[in-house]
């Protein structure tokens, strides 16, 4: 496949195209406080009814948790769930009134940051006799099978995979190193997908969110939380193996040096390097377009085969996804 | 002769040996020959050194990421102290020379790029390379090590410190902020039972105050508030307490607005608490810092950029700038200039520089900040660094801090070319110095009626102004001007010289207020025409003259025409002067003029100084009234003195035509600059005039009276 940058509308790749009746594909957590976005926008199926503005990321959530209330959007409580698996393994699409992306939880019971979970029963996760609820205390996690809303609006991996990306190289069983890991909510998501088998070493400097990322981690024995400046990849030598794929979301003017350092000391040949681009803290001067082309050259120099690359426009402004391959080997 | 291979994992240390030595040279090991089978054909595990628990795996661990050799690791190295010219790999290059320094070993260490395919290889099959590692066993421990190692990080985080400064800064300004939301409910919900006194008492702290020890306006007779506000103030209140038009409140409504209040002061209170706390923090910190740019400033900029490494850590550009990002992104993107001065603009010494040298300030600042910065950040004051440990003194650890304040304030100086205001005076980004009074109660906002302007040439301004005190000098104005019309009938119509004595009693006025006043200048238009129309009244008569204008007149000579002519005119030769002629007159005076130039020149020059004096000492509402004591004191003086010069005086008052030619003396000497005559210079004397004829008019009236 050609190498060609392209974001969201750009052709038939995206995500969710495969089926025609699979509209209605909900972004944002459509509570009240999201400004009225996401719930009074179509579905991503339909391309047209997007609304321009772009809410804040992350924003924090008013109140309590968005289940709970009956003013919340996506699927109602009580409302029919459908759990389908997406075409990346280990992720899987919620179908209720809204469509939701979702982790199967890997602590039921649990939230990590106040996302909503789904339960379902545990044998069927395709019957259509789901039933969602809020904070999940009544059921036993042995018979249910719990999953967690993914807001493509709080994290780039999820926005990438609504999106449409090709490979996310994050799959049961893989190892993946996930450097600029903040507070561990898009971690937690890849440690659901990668599954008891896989490992993800997630690395963050902050200190401050570090704090938060070792509480996630406590719960999760498949997340290694590594506090250390992914500069100094050397540093975290003994903790770290192998990996499978280098996520990285940095959002350093040198993140593809330091996704190159990484890449050299702990990613197999072949493996998958996934990497967020802020245009803006790359360079804040130039055009989007021509930070993104200059970041893909960069990681060519690093032995990174770029495969494709993809804005992230409806959730994140001047943002993309380049996934690429290492090839160690230099060309 | 041998190639070692260091390998540290979570479970211990492990020490291969290659079974060539050349394994390294060349392209002896490629990263094709990646599999278990190859790599453990070239490589043989020598030592294998597990840690016993997971706390020496911790402080292990803990030593190696730092590049340290542990007493351990040493250890084992001791297994291959015997092998001759072995060589050693180590990933880290930093671990490399550490060992490289350790006595007993002579290896030579290999830490660098050639390494990086084997270590890949090695960390690929590391539990087939080492059979006591099952790869459970691996995710275990790295699991384990690494929520420790997390751990062991947050817990000894050295910046630490700076986080309290960051945090207090913080609190700081949530404090700021909820204070003035709480002061206003304050005043809002108080205001509905005494609206009067948020305007007598515009200090939050003082206005809460007098709530809790007042409590209703009824009280205000008993409430004792000297504690709270000075004097003036305090009768204020109590007077508009009694006059209020503010609605009654219930006790229940007090206690309420009451605590309200309670919290205002509290807050204050833990607002200035936290202030010196934050000073203190600063103090010993980031010493240096502070001294260039303050407490505020510097534990704003620390803020800013995250911790004091981090801020020292970056250029003095981005140190000037900090604050001012947005602007900054905005100009690079439109290729405009950026932004000169970012948080550091609110530093005392930028505050003190004007114009284009707040900008160049602010780079010299933030260069000299950067320094040191790093002087804080950096400098090791321990007895193993060049400090003696805790006995070093403050003046030592900011000493580089005040050196290069004292460079600025110089080069400010140099910049600026005036004189600075002393070290310690903190001064706001305007240029004020903000140095708390005695009474740190600020007075309520009251009418300024010198920022109303004049347009500056209406001429009978003063008629409007004057007051009460003032309508005895008018009436004897008046009177005079009439007995000027009646004894010299002339062609000057009789209105239009009730408006030119008015005018030339502005003048005088003003001409006889003390050298600090304003008045070395009171030529006008309308006195010089005074003066024309007088000239030409050839016959003057003096007879007339009430006792009144002699002395009002002499009142005025006294100051103004301290002139060397009038003292030597004794009484007599006044009244044979004015029986002289004209020409004689004029003779005489041109005579004085020359005279009295020369006088007045002086006397200017003198009263320049006075003057300036008097700006530096910028008066202030207490240095004002303090000042009006004086003023009446001086005038008191000098009716004493009038006495004394009334006979030399005198000599130009008895003919009304010398006095005319007196007056238009002094105008003209006022005048007597080349530049005088220009319409520009008569506005602007005129200005003059009218400003001071305000202060003045009062000293005339008084000057009449005795």
């Amino acid at each position: 496949m050609a190498f060609t940058p392209r974001g969201r509308g750009g052709g038939d790749r995206g995500g969710f195209r495969g089926g025609g009746d699979r509209g209605g594909f909900r972004g944002g957590r459509g509570g009240g406080d999201r400004g009225g976005r996401g719930g009074g926008r179509g579905g991503f199926g339909d391309r047209g009814g997007r609304g321009g503005a772009r809410g804040g990321r992350g924003a924090p959530r008013g109140g309590g948790r968005g289940g709970a209330r009956g003013g919340r959007g996506g699927a109602k409580g009580g409302a029919k769930t459908i759990i389908e698996p997406h075409r990346h393994p280990g992720v899987f699409v919620a179908r209720g009134k809204e469509d939701m992306l979702v982790t199967k939880n890997l602590t039921p019971g649990e939230s990590v940051y106040g996302e909503k979970r789904i339960a379902i029963e545990s044998s069927s996760a395709t019957l259509p006799n789901g039933s969602e609820f809020a904070t999940g205390a009544n059921a036993p996690p042995s018979t249910k099978t719990e999953y967690r809303v993914w807001n493509p609006f709080r994290s780039k991996l999820a926005a990438g995979i609504l999106g449409g990306l090709d490979d996310i190289f994050i799959r049961p069983g893989a190892k993946v190193l996930y450097l600029g890991a903040a507070s561990g909510t898009s971690v937690s998501h890849v440690a659901d997908i990668v599954g008891p088998t896989g490992t993800v070493y997630a690395v963050e400097f902050s200190h401050r969110s570090g704090r938060d990322l070792i509480n996630m981690a406590t719960h999760r024995t498949n997340v290694i939380p590594i506090i250390e400046d992914a500069r100094h990849p050397l540093r975290y030598r003994m903790l770290v193996g192998m990996v499978d794929t280098v996520f990285a979301d940095v959002a350093q003017p040198d993140q593809a040096r330091i996704v190159g350092l990484n890449c050299h000391l702990y990613l197999k040949v072949g493996g998958g390097v996934v990497v967020s681009v802020k245009a803006n803290c790359i360079d804040s001067t130039a055009a989007p377009e021509a930070v993104f082309a200059r970041e893909v050259g960069k990681m060519r120099e690093e032995r990174i085969k770029p495969l494709e690359q993809l804005t992230l426009e409806p959730f994140e402004r001047d943002h993309c996804i380049v996934v690429g391959r290492y090839t160690r080997a230099s060309s | 002769m041998g190639l070692f291979i260091l390998q540290e994992t979570p479970v211990g240390y492990a020490l291969l040996k290659a079974k060539s030595s050349k394994l390294l040279k060349g392209n002896h090991f490629k990263p094709e020959d990646d599999t278990a089978e190859n790599i453990c054909s070239l490589l043989k595990l020598r030592e294998f050194h597990a840690f016993d628990s997971a706390a020496t795996a911790l402080e292990q661990s803990a030593a190696i990421v730092e590049g340290k050799v542990t007493p351990t690791l040493a250890g084992m190295l001791d297994a291959i102290k015997d092998e001759k010219k072995a060589s050693l790999a180590v990933a880290d290059p930093k671990l490399a020379s550490a060992i490289n320094k350790l006595p007993q070993l002579s290896l030579s260490l290999i830490s660098d790029a050639s390494t990086a395919d084997l270590y890949r290889s090695i960390r690929n099959h590391l539990s087939s390379l080492i059979p006591a590692l099952v790869p459970e066993k691996i995710n275990t421990m790295s699991l384990g090590l690494s929520h420790s190692l997390s751990r062991h990080k947050l817990k000894f985080s050295p910046d630490k410190v700076d986080t309290m400064i960051i945090q207090a800064i913080a609190l700081l300004d949530d404090l700021d902020k909820e204070l003035n939301i709480y002061a206003m409910r304050v005043k809002e919900w108080y205001g509905w039972h005494f609206p009067e006194m948020a305007r007598i008492v515009n200090d939050n702290l003082a206005y809460s105050k007098i709530i809790i020890s007042m409590g209703m306006r009824t009280n205000a007779v008993n409430a004792d508030l000297a504690e709270i506000l000075p004097e003036e103030i305090e009768t204020a209140v109590k007077a508009a307490a009694e006059v209020s038009m503010g609605t009654e409140i219930t006790p229940d409504d007090l206690d309420n607005i009451r605590g309200l209040a309670e919290q205002v002061v509290s807050f204050t209170d833990e607002r200035a608490q936290l202030s010196s706390y934050l000073a203190a923090r600063m103090q010993a910190v980031a010493p240096n810092l502070t001294a260039l740019v303050g407490e505020l400033v510097g534990a704003r900029l620390i803020a800013h950029a995250g911790s004091l490494m981090n801020l020292a850590k970056s250029p003095a550009s981005t140190i000037q700038i900090l604050g001012a990002e947005k602007a900054l992104f905005r100009a690079l993107k439109t290729k405009h200039d950026t932004p000169k001065y970012g948080l550091i603009y609110h530093a005392s010494l930028i505050g003190q520089a004007t114009g284009k040298n707040k900008g160049k300030i602010a780079r010299v600042l933030a260069a000299k900040a950067s320094l040191g910065l790093r002087v804080d950040a950096l400098a090791d004051w321990s007895a193993e660094g060049e400090g003696k440990g805790d006995a070093v003194a403050e003046e030592d650890r900011n000493a580089h801090g005040v050196e290069s304040r004292l460079k600025i304030e110089r080069r400010l100086a140099a910049l600026e070319g005036k004189p600075l205001r002393s070290k310690g005076v903190a001064i706001a980004p305007n240029g004020v110095s903000m140095q708390p009074g005695k009474w740190e109660v600020k007075e309520a906002r009251k009418y300024n009626p010198d920022a109303d302007g004049l347009a500056g040439d209406e001429p009978a301004a003063t008629a409007p102004v004057l007051k009460k005190p003032k309508k005895e000098k008018v009436a004897g104005l008046t009177q005079l001007i009439q007995e000027v019309d009646d004894n010299g009938q002339s062609e000057a119509s009789a209105s239009s010289v009730t408006e030119q004595a008015k005018e030339n009693d502005v003048d005088m006025d003003e001409a006889a207020s003390t050298p600090e006043d304003v008045s070395p200048l009171p030529g006008s238009k309308a006195a010089k025409t005074a003066e024309t129309t007088i000239m030409k009244q050839t016959q003057p008569s003096n007879g007339g003259l009430s006792d009144d204008e002699d002395e009002f007149i002499s009142a005025v000579s006294d100051d103004t025409a301290d002139s060397p002519a009038s003292p030597t005119r004794p009484e007599k030769n006044e009244q044979s002067s004015i029986l002289g002629t004209t020409k004689d007159a004029k003779k005489a005076r041109k005579k004085e003029r020359h005279e009295r130039k020369a006088a007045m020149a002086e006397e200017r020059s003198q009263e320049k100084e006075a003057r300036k004096d008097r700006i530096a000492r910028k008066p202030d509402g207490k240095e004002r009234r303090q000042k009006k004591g004086e003023q009446k004191e001086r005038r008191q003086e000098r009716d004493d003195d009038q006495d004394k010069s009334l006979a030399e005086q005198a000599g130009l008052s008895v003919s009304r035509y010398k006095r005319k030619l007196e007056r238009g003396e002094i105008k003209f000497d006022a005048d007597g600059k080349p530049s005088a005559i220009s319409k520009k210079e008569m506005k602007k004397a005129k200005k003059a005039a009218e400003e001071a004829g305000t202060k003045g008019r009062s000293r005339g009236s008084s000057g009449k009276r005795g």
